[in-house]
């Protein structure tokens, strides 16, 4: 699935993923391929992406992702 | 007739000035593309922020988000300036003043004269166009906010302001800004920050996609609508300093062009001066050589 990770400033990743961990304001959690639709709100934490050379982490001070047919974009 | 000397000093003069606004008007170009870039790069940002808004509009009158919508008697009112921190760029900086000085005048007449209109400077030549008016409260703690643009400089500006605007500090805020359309055309505009401009007739989410809402529509939208308060705030700051520059970019080619024509005066004068020099000698000569043989 296709990861993008956005800020105001600039686009910090954006690139297949197999899974993305994200600090969801209820706690965190995983998206993995073929989650249904969904959106949800983020505080302050880690992304971490699932990428296949290994994990890759972001730092955000909380935002939103939005995931919809295999596409995940993070607004940090 | 001029004298010569005199002409060839002020030609001189004016071709350095050339220079130097033919430099100006090069690295502004320069700094115009890197803002412009700027502008493109957030640019992905709110249109995915606006898309999921609009997924969530339905949701828009619930009772949480009421502190943004809140529309009270205007009493008290923060105007935010986006301004340079730099002249030389034309009418640019003296539109947003006078833009703000004709609300004073006008439509805030009343707060005023009361002394609760306040003015947030962002950019320093706002602040240099109202730091001697009475009666205004200047706040310069995000003035320098230019020196190094970013959006989380700006963003603690919009959290601060919000801050305020909930606490009832302030009932309106507006920001006065250039908007960028392109390198030679600017448009002063005066936005509504707060209270939120609910958005105009319901748009109803294109596709419903069945999403699921972590933790709650009311509770993603309370995330959601400070976010786009700040990348408004901070939209309105890269449009001006891509305005900015394109500002000073028109103005120094204009500059250039007027030392040109300046110049080309000059040319004609010394040019002239120096022609009637040679005449008056020859003459001379001829005058002298007549009165030998004679």
């Amino acid at each position: 699935m296709l990861l993008e990770i956005l800020t105001p400033d600039k686009t910090l990743y954006a690139g297949e993923v197999k899974g993305v961990q994200l600090p969801g304001t209820g706690g965190s959690f995983e998206l993995k391929e073929n989650h249904a639709p969904i959106v949800s709100s983020l505080t302050a934490g880690t992304v971490t992406a699932r990428t296949a050379e290994g994990d890759k982490t972001f730092e955000i001070t909380g935002g939103v992702v939005e995931m919809l047919a295999n596409k995940v974009v993070v607004l940090a | 007739m001029a004298n010569l000397k005199e002409v060839r000093i002020r030609i001189k003069s004016v071709s350095s000035t050339q220079q130097i606004t033919k430099a100006m008007k090069l690295v502004s170009a320069n700094k115009l593309r890197k803002a412009q870039t700027a502008i493109v790069q957030m640019r992905p940002y709110a249109n995915k922020l606006k898309g999921i808004m609009q997924n969530l509009s339905d949701s828009i009158d619930s009772p949480e988000l009421s502190a943004f919508f809140e529309t009270r008697e205007p009493k008290k009112i923060l105007q935010v300036l986006v301004t340079s921190d730099r002249g030389l760029c034309g009418a640019f900086n003296a539109n947003v003043g006078k833009t703000v000085r004709t609300a004073l005048n006008g439509k805030y007449k009343a707060q005023w004269d009361a002394g609760n209109v306040h003015l947030l400077f962002i950019g320093k030549k706002g602040f240099e166009f109202f730091n001697k008016y009475k009666n205004l409260k200047l706040d310069t703690e995000y003035r320098d906010a230019f020196q190094n643009l970013n959006a989380e400089t700006v963003f603690a500006c919009g959290d601060r302001i919000m801050q305020q605007f909930k606490n009832k500090e302030y009932d309106v805020v507006e920001v006065v800004y250039n908007q960028f359309k392109n390198a030679a055309t600017q448009i002063l505009v005066t936005e509504q920050l707060l209270p939120v401009v609910k958005p105009a007739s319901e748009t109803k989410a294109t596709t419903q996609n069945d999403y699921i809402f972590e933790p709650s529509k009311p509770e993603i939208l309370l995330e959601l609508i400070p976010r786009s308060i700040k990348t408004q705030l901070y939209k309105a700051c890269l449009d001006s300093f891509a305005s900015e520059h394109g500002a000073r970019m028109v103005a120094m080619d204009k500059a250039t062009e007027n030392a040109g024509d300046l110049l080309n005066a000059l040319k004609l004068s010394y040019n002239q001066a120096r022609q009637a020099a040679i005449t008056k000698e020859l003459s001379e000569i001829v005058g002298g050589a007549a009165a030998m043989a004679g």
